[in-house]
């Protein structure tokens, strides 16, 4: 089974709220991307996904776009971040790992070989922005067949009767974006965004988790009747930022948010 | 895969699953309006009392006694702004207007689409902001002032490359957020389905107008027709005509920079490696890593990484052929087209002339060209005077 998948029912046979983590890789460089992600896994991390940096991420905000600048001028790469991957799995890291990307990287990789390589080292699934349901079959075809990784879907408030469709492939989870445009506009979520969760939510089968301006418990508390998880990266990353990337930042804001998640019960 | 978003491999529709659904309320839109006679009249009636509609397709004779064929200049130099931007501007507004939008946003790079949109703004009482490189900002302040003179907000992009790339990625983000009133105008062929080809029809009057204007002169079909290629709007609309005439040979013209062996260049047909920027599937400069490579061009309206996917398309099947001239180049030709015709042209067109002079040298006294004089170069004044000073140059 898929190492998402997996963790996903765990999540729901215990009742637990998933809380899901961004960073981009190499930021402030990969030796500390991998202790970050080994201490966010020993603080209870249910799923993290790890930016790879590409030079015109258009569905992202200025902070992601930063990081993501920041990180390719460190010299970070798609072969690096595999790299790093190899060396965590090897070294027993098993929290499930998501790539989120921009779909030129994989065609420059070449798609077949992006698949395969991402299967071997241990990628358990991947969010691609700017690969709508209608262009993703070439990516699906070379993913196709195995279970190690999985092609995750995103619905936005204006998907509507989209919504059927793309939940018809979906596996792991469903990225439910709280707004519309780019990433990191704190706090800010679209003016139906309850009616749209629970619509999302009553028309699917996999958990709904919830992404974009998140920043603290506080401010998904209101929803949390909708949603199975939050995704939490723009605000993620500046507390980093502001924190020197600090392994023990990054475990405490995971652990908080947690708690305050098992209080709600 | 949606099939008719694409040409063969090209094309298609890579944006956040945020904007599928404003791009199918797009195709809806314009295709209906394309097909309905009032939009077409109005079209026509802007086109021709407000941008000054048709051009003149007018035969260079000193050049063409020089370089031995008879070279026909579509003179979309003429057009009111300068260029040929404003026919697909016009046709967006309209279709912004139609579809009940009140604000309208584009993207620039030295500020020609964004003066077009600021125009056609102003025309139609639309609320107007420009997305514009704070690099670009600095190097083409003229175009920022007529833009403001004009009642546009100007918006400088801090990002990335502060370039016209990093402003479309803006723009794209922008529209994301706020597309339910605001109509995306993209000033090229370029970008997601159905982007290239409505701005394919809107620019397609070049040639609806050159083929009958060379009918009426010669009786025949012109032997070459040819056009520079940044993003491709220009030579996608002066391509559009003939592209279903086997007889005439198609020819585009990328920016080589300072020459593609040294890699500062603009021609992504060159490199030939298929990439996704802006929401489509073409040609792109990249580097090793699958990151987008800056392009460089003494003309900031080929300053493009990308190309348009019908270009990419026509340049697979063979169909058109994609060649590249350089800086110096397209200056010697926009001198000899100042001495020799008393017209001074944008240096963008300047590189389809350069063309046209080695292409004419192959060629009879009987056989002709047909260029797309996409603009004048009055907004490049500035750096023509840098440049034959020996100072370098602003791009």
């Amino acid at each position: 089974m898929n190492r998402i998948e997996e963790k996903m029912q765990e999540l729901t046979a215990r009742g637990e709220k998933a809380l899901i983590t961004y960073v981009t890789a190499g930021l402030p460089d990969l030796t500390r991307t991998g202790e970050l992600i080994r201490a966010q896994e020993a603080a209870g991390i249910d799923v993290i996904e790890l930016g790879i940096p590409f030079s015109d991420p258009i569905a992202d905000g200025p902070v992601i776009q930063n990081a993501s600048f920041q990180s390719i001028q460190n010299g970070t790469t798609l072969r690096k971040v595999f790299v790093l991957m190899e060396e965590l799995r090897a070294g027993g890291c098993e929290v499930p790992i998501v790539f989120m990307m921009y779909y030129n990287t994989i065609l420059h990789y070449g798609v077949q070989a992006f698949a395969d390589k991402c299967a071997a080292a241990g990628v358990d699934g991947l969010i691609v922005p700017d690969l709508p349901l209608e262009e993703q079959g070439e990516l699906q075809e070379a993913l196709a067949g195995r279970e190690e990784t999985i092609l995750l879907q995103l619905v936005s408030p204006v998907s509507g009767e989209r919504i059927p469709k793309i939940l018809g492939q979906a596996r792991g989870y469903v990225y439910c974006v709280s707004a519309m445009g780019v990433t990191g506009q704190g706090g800010n979520f679209h003016k139906n965004i309850k009616n749209y969760l629970e619509s999302v939510r009553a028309q699917s089968k996999i958990p709904v988790m919830m992404g974009f301006g998140i920043r603290t418990a506080a401010d998904i508390e209101p929803l949390r009747e909708s949603i199975d998880g939050a995704i939490v990266g723009s605000y993620f990353i500046q507390l980093l930022e502001k924190n020197d990337f600090r392994p023990e930042t990054a475990a405490e804001y995971v652990r908080g948010f947690k708690a305050d998640m098992a209080a709600w019960k | 895969m949606n099939e008719k978003a694409y040409y063969g491999e090209f094309g298609g529709q890579y944006v956040a699953e945020t904007l599928m659904k404003t791009l199918e309320e797009l195709d809806a839109a314009y295709e209906e309006a394309i097909h309905d006679p009032k939009f077409l009249e109005e079209y026509n009636y802007y086109l021709k009392e407000y941008v000054g509609r048709e051009t003149p397709l007018y035969l260079a004779e000193r050049l063409s006694e020089k370089y031995g064929t008879k070279i026909y200049l579509k003179r979309e130099d003429l057009n009111h702004t300068g260029a040929h931007k404003i026919n697909n501007v016009i046709g967006q507004i309209l279709l912004a207007k139609r579809m009940g939008k009140t604000k309208v946003i584009a993207e620039t790079g030295a500020g020609q689409h964004g003066v077009a949109t600021a125009t056609g703004a102003a025309l139609f009482g639309m609320e107007c902001t420009v997305y514009m490189g704070s690099e670009d900002i600095e190097r083409q302040k003229l175009n920022v002032f007529r833009m403001e003179l004009l009642g546009a907000k100007v918006v400088p992009v801090v990002s990335g490359s502060n370039t016209l790339k990093d402003a479309t990625n803006e723009a794209i983000r922008t529209w994301a957020k706020t597309a339910e009133d605001t109509f995306y105008i993209i000033g090229s062929a370029v970008g997601p389905y159905p982007y290239p080809k409505m701005v394919k029809e809107f620019q397609s009057c070049i040639s609806r107008e050159a083929k009958r204007q060379f009918y009426e002169k010669e009786g025949r079909l012109p032997d070459v027709v040819m056009a520079c290629v940044g993003g491709g709007s220009n030579s996608i609309g002066t391509f559009a005509d003939f592209i279903d005439e086997p007889g005439v040979e198609l020819i585009g013209v990328e920016a080589a920079g300072e020459g593609i062996e040294t890699g500062r260049h603009a021609s992504a047909m060159a490199e030939g490696q298929a990439g996704v920027l802006h929401g489509m599937r073409s040609y792109l400069l990249q580097d090793e890593d699958g990151n987008v490579q800056l392009a460089h061009s003494i003309s900031a309206g080929l300053d493009y990484p990308g190309v348009g996917p019908e270009h990419a398309y026509l340049k697979k099947t063979g169909r058109a052929q994609y060649v590249s001239i350089t800086d110096s180049e397209a200056m010697d030709a926009l001198a000899e087209l100042c001495k020799l015709e008393g017209i001074i042209p944008a240096i963008e067109s300047a590189h389809a002339l350069a063309y046209a002079f080695k292409k004419a040298q192959t060629m009879t006294p009987e056989q002709s060209i047909v260029l797309c004089l996409s603009g004048r170069g009055d907004k490049d004044v500035n750096t023509i005077v840098d440049y034959f000073a020996g100072k370098g140059y602003l791009n």
